[in-house]
């Protein structure tokens, strides 16, 4: 029963992928660029909130800011992720065996890229973590928990996304159809 | 040449048997847009791929895929 169902979820999911919504969006390299950094924008945003809350939180100031910037970057990345998956018909979102040798190179390729950004954000995470926990005096000072879970979030979604980004932003305008 | 360009004659071949992209990516198994990187030779395929698609067409592997470019049609007549 179970995978029943899963097998009709894969395949609602690839059918969904093949379906053509606001095509003009993502119809040229240029424009799926646009959408991807329009994504890549909504994950800063999340970033941006981990920030603010560890600025001036736990306040509330932060709280409201924090409900903005979720609100806003809720706007801006539920549409970005699912064109960004239609235009890359779903090679990171699709179960490996619903893609053909391409699409599983490509899948590969963006995950190893994406690998070693999330790596160059780490590095740059501890930098900023230190120098931010020196400024603030040294080892004993504390972190919100509010910030450390906002920084968890931030970090998933990001870890989550980027693979989708890097697809989107190498992807080659496809052919036109023949029919 | 680029290292691993490889050149085809698939959309000669489909052409010739009225067959379409999506037809094609039908019979093989793969997405159709994976057989309009192949014909742009965006994409080289796999032996395994390259074996069916040569097979799908009934003519031997060296008809469909070559190292070098294939010559224009009529310019071996001359």
């Amino acid at each position: 029963m179970t995978g029943n169902l899963s097998e009709r979820w894969q395949q609602a999911q690839a059918k969904a992928m093949e379906h053509d919504l606001l095509p003009g969006w993502y119809a040229t390299r240029g424009r799926r660029r646009m959408l991807a950094a329009a994504g890549t924008f909504a994950v800063g945003l999340m970033w941006v909130d981990a920030a603010v809350s560890w600025s001036i939180g736990p306040s509330d100031d932060a709280a409201r800011i924090s409900l903005i910037l979720l609100a806003v970057m809720f706007v801006i990345y539920m549409p970005a992720v699912t064109l960004l998956n239609i235009a890359t018909r779903g090679v990171n979102e699709l179960a490996e065996r619903r893609l053909d040798e391409r699409q599983v190179g490509e899948r590969l390729r963006a995950i190893a890229l994406a690998h070693r950004i999330m790596l160059g954000i780490l590095v740059a995470l501890v930098a900023v973590a230190l120098a931010a926990g020196l400024a603030r005096g040294g080892p004993g000072s504390s972190v919100p928990t509010t910030t450390v879970v906002q920084l968890s979030i931030a970090l998933a979604l990001t870890h989550f996304v980027l693979p989708l980004i890097v697809s989107a932003w190498r992807l080659p305008d496809p052919p036109p159809d023949d029919e | 040449m680029a290292a691993e360009d490889v050149f085809n004659r698939i959309p000669m071949l489909r052409a010739e048997r009225g067959v379409s992209r999506k037809d094609l990516a039908a019979a093989l198994g793969v997405h159709y847009q994976t057989i309009g990187y192949l014909e742009r030779g965006e994409y080289s395929p796999s032996l395994y791929l390259a074996l069916r698609i040569a097979e799908y067409f009934e003519v031997p592997v060296e008809v469909v895929f070559s190292l070098r470019s294939f010559p224009r049609l009529g310019s071996e007549a001359k």
